[in-house]
């Protein structure tokens, strides 16, 4: 595969900003990433749903007095809110010049997770999105203070029922375990210590708030330090702990390169992120270049959003719905706001299974005729079933080529690495009297890229 | 009309007499019709292909004025048996000597100025097929045939069926590259194809009593033979043999496909006759054109209209249509007497009980064949 091309899926979604990095190089195109805008306006979608405290307190009374039907209609009304959140954000994924910040959003989204399902919130859920990509290349710690202090996370991780005596460990728990140290590397009591520093952390107007009736305001000691701790506090004494680093470089290096990166690589950019103080960007700059020089196409098995979007990008199916690409998210295991679990998606050989594998190659087949999959799928939501139009699907290649140009500036773009046996099956695709130029030309290139992108070579990058 | 055959069929437990398929092995490259069944009463065919004819001592079964390439003893016994019909001179307007186009044309069963994406059989197993059943049409290879390809994935392609056999959990099956990854998504690959089940199933009910060669298409007719005895009920099977673009060195090359096609034909014959299934399968062995009637040397140049070979189903096992004429040329090719597409609507009506208009197939069925 082309370098660039492999670079721009790792950077972004597909390889749409290959020929930006080959014309600006690999640095100066994550000067532009960390630089990119991004809008600070509430969308559309959120104008009817409730956002401040008073507002929901309305809501939920509204709902106690109305009858089952009403109360069904109005959770419904939220739920499909929740899904235009997600195509307003699978857009931004798509159509974003740098998609680095919308890669790095995710990778956070899947690190500090906090599901719709549970916060049941859309607004609070979008807040702690805002945070995520207008953090994103910021500073860990900062953005570890900024997650506890969000609605959406206090409410997920039970923090809410957190108060003075009747002391909830989850999100304290969660602190160490699956945000900063890692396993191994606390104690119970730490735990149960940095509860009460965390206990009235609550509910507020725009972001969590201690509740001066529910703090629990105890003598505690965290990592052998010993005072009254808060939130800020209890994250400070963790970033000075020496493990810190080390979670958060496996995770970065899981989610832009290899599966199963070695522990001395993770170490080493590990003692790097440190050093910078838990800057991202440097980190990610390290990462990014020194990662580049090697020859490690192959490391990683695709997750459902590349996979997809890449396709989209491939198929120049720029009218494909976004709702769609959301359910097939979902269907694939990789449902945006909801995550199984606080640990988020594991990805790597979790990402396929038969069946995912077997529902991949349905939808290649579907969209290579250009087709969506709402015929095969049946949408639950009501506003799922509308119909959708035939997509207008073409695959870009050089004209000018012969059958093996075209092979291989396409395998260039779709398979990791070159392979004799694959190049006769191609060949047997576009023969060696295939001619470009003929009227049905489009549609054989088609059927070759249909067949590449069923192979497992594809499934990885 | 059975519109609902296929599902009511799938539930019931034994063989259904009567129940009928098709079975399609393609000659990729062209294959030298010419030379195959061979007009050697015709002097032009001495004249025009001086350093490949095939001499008048070594050829058999001659008849009429034809005769079988040597390789092809085997095709003369199931002649003579009856159970082999010869169409003459299979083409169709204007044709193509693309190999790609005119794969394409015979695939899709479109005129030749006409781009059809999906395929003939693909159009047939969708109107049959109620919801789609992934095993309704088998493919034999390694990628998709467009001709199988319709708006649902009514077919598989195969490459192995073997690896149904075994649930794949195991490695065994898999050779390991260097790359862990790709050897985890390779496994996965395997055991993902729709259908594996009804495959086991009948791989698990047949068993392969008499020996097939060791070549390709002798494993992939020995694969297709044992899910027909299975059960597995595909209406349409589909594989194909390499090799038959023979530019240079053509008396070699096409000796030995055509013996590798003689071979695997007769083992898959003699085997569906002993379990008593011929009559339910119809063999069509066909190319996507034939050769140029002057040789170019040691070989021969794309051409256009051949000969078509169906076996079994209860054919009539008669030669249908003129020796191909050699004097009345159309740039050097034979002009065509046969529309493929008639013989395709021939195999629906007869063997499918389906009207091939309704997948667009305009041209009359050609009669006489069954």
């Amino acid at each position: 595969m082309d370098k660039h091309n492999l670079w721009s899926i790792r950077l972004g979604f597909s390889g749409k900003q290959s020929p930006l990095i080959a014309t600006m190089g690999l640095e100066q195109f994550l000067e532009a990433s960390y630089g990119s805008k991004f809008s600070q306006e509430i969308p559309d979608f959120l104008k009817d749903s409730p956002k401040t405290l008073q507002a929901l307190r309305a809501k939920r009374q509204a709902l106690q007095n109305s009858s089952a039907e009403e109360t069904k209609e109005m959770l419904k009304k939220e739920l499909q809110v929740s899904f235009e959140m997600k195509s307003w954000w699978i857009e931004k994924m798509r159509s974003e010049e740098f998609p680095l910040r919308e890669k790095m959003t995710c990778f956070w989204h899947n690190h500090f997770v906090s599901t719709y399902q549970k916060v049941k919130v859309n607004h609070w859920i979008f807040q702690h999105n805002q945070l995520l990509r207008e953090q994103a290349f910021g500073n860990f710690k900062t953005l570890t203070k900024l997650v506890l202090q969000t609605n959406a996370m206090v409410r997920y991780l039970d923090n809410v029922d957190n108060r003075r005596e009747k002391i909830n460990e989850n999100l304290s728990r969660e602190l160490l375990e699956l945000f900063t140290l890692g396993i191994g590397n606390y104690s119970e009591e730490d735990i149960k210590n940095g509860a009460k520093g965390l206990a009235g952390l609550n509910l507020g107007e725009d972001k969590a708030v201690y509740r001066k009736l529910l703090e629990n305001n105890d003598t505690i000691t965290y990592f052998g330090k010993t005072g009254k701790f808060k939130a800020d506090d209890l994250i400070d004494i963790i970033f000075e702990q020496k493990a810190v680093p080390y979670l958060l470089t496996r995770k970065i290096l899981q989610w832009f390169v290899y599966d199963s990166p070695t522990e001395t690589l993770v170490n080493y950019y590990g003692d790097y992120f440190r050093k910078v103080n838990f800057e991202i960007k440097p980190l990610l700059t390290k990462i990014f270049t020194e990662e580049f020089q090697k020859d490690n196409a192959g490391s990683k098995i695709k997750d459902p959003l590349v996979y997809i979007l890449q396709l989209m990008h491939e198929l120049n199916a720029s009218n494909m719905n976004p709702k769609l690409i959301a359910f097939f998210l979902k269907q694939q295991g990789m449902d945006l706001f909801n995550q199984p679990n606080v640990k988020g998606w594991n990805g790597g050989k979790e990402w396929l299974t038969s069946q995912i594998y077997l529902q991949r190659n349905n939808v290649a087949d579907l969209l290579c005729d250009g087709r969506s999959w709402n015929r095969r799928i049946q949408f639950t939501e009501d506003s799922m079933t509308e119909s959708m139009p035939k997509l207008n699907v073409k695959v870009n290649y050089n004209k000018n080529g012969n059958h093996l140009a075209i092979i291989s500036e396409l395998s260039n773009r779709l398979l990791f690495k070159k392979d004799e046996n694959w190049q006769q099956e191609w060949e047997s695709i576009l023969k060696y009297d295939f001619n470009p130029k003929a009227e049905n030309a489009d549609n054989a290139v088609l059927r070759l890229f249909n067949a590449m992108i069923k192979t497992p070579e594809f499934q990885i990058i | 009309m059975l519109p609902n055959f296929l599902h009511a069929f799938g539930n019931q437990p034994g063989l259904v007499k009567g129940e009928q398929c098709l079975v399609f092995v393609q000659l990729n490259g062209g294959n030298d019709g010419l030379n195959t069944f061979i007009p050697y009463d015709n002097p032009l065919y001495y004249e025009l292909r001086a350093k490949i004819a095939l001499s008048k001592d070594n050829i058999i079964s001659k008849n009429n004025g034809m005769a079988f390439h040597p390789a092809l003893k085997n095709f003369a016994e199931i002649q003579q048996k009856g159970d082999l019909t010869i169409l003459q001179n299979v083409g169709y307007p204007n044709p193509n000597r693309s190999h790609f186009r005119s794969q394409e044309i015979w695939q899709t069963a479109s005129d030749s100025n006409h781009y059809l994406n999906e395929g003939w059989l693909g159009r047939y197993l969708d109107l049959q097929c109620k919801e789609h059943q992934p095993t309704a049409g088998i493919n034999l290879d390694t990628i998709d045939n467009l001709a199988l390809k319709g708006n649902e994935p009514n077919f598989i392609t195969v490459k192995d069926p073997n690896r149904f056999k075994i649930r794949n959990d195991k490695d065994e099956n898999i050779k390991l590259s260097d790359n862990p990854q790709l050897d985890f998504v390779r496994k996965i690959a395997n055991s993902v194809t729709e259908g594996s089940t009804e495959i086991q199933q009948a791989l698990a009910k047949s068993t392969t009593e008499i020996s097939y060669p060791k070549t390709n298409l002798g494993k992939n007719l020995e694969w297709i033979a044992r899910l027909i005895k299975g059960n597995l009920n595909s209406k349409v099977y589909y594989t194909s043999q390499n090799g038959y673009d023979t530019h240079d060195n053509q008396l070699a090359i096409h000796q030995r496909n055509l013996e590798e096609l003689d071979c695997a034909v007769y083992s898959f014959y003699s085997d569906l006759k002993t379990a008593n299934l011929l009559q339910n399968v119809t063999l069509v062995v066909f190319s996507e054109f034939g050769r140029r009637v002057k040789d170019n040397g040691n070989g021969t140049d794309h051409g256009t209209a051949a000969p078509m070979f169906i076996i079994g189903g209860s054919n009539q096992g008669k030669v249908l249509g003129n020796n191909p004429n050699l004097s009345d040329l159309d740039e050097g090719d034979l002009k065509h007497q046969i529309d493929f597409r008639s013989v395709y609507a021939a195999l629906l009506k007869h063997k499918l009980a389906f009207d091939a208009e309704s997948i667009g197939i305009n041209t009359k069925p050609f009669v006489g064949l069954f």
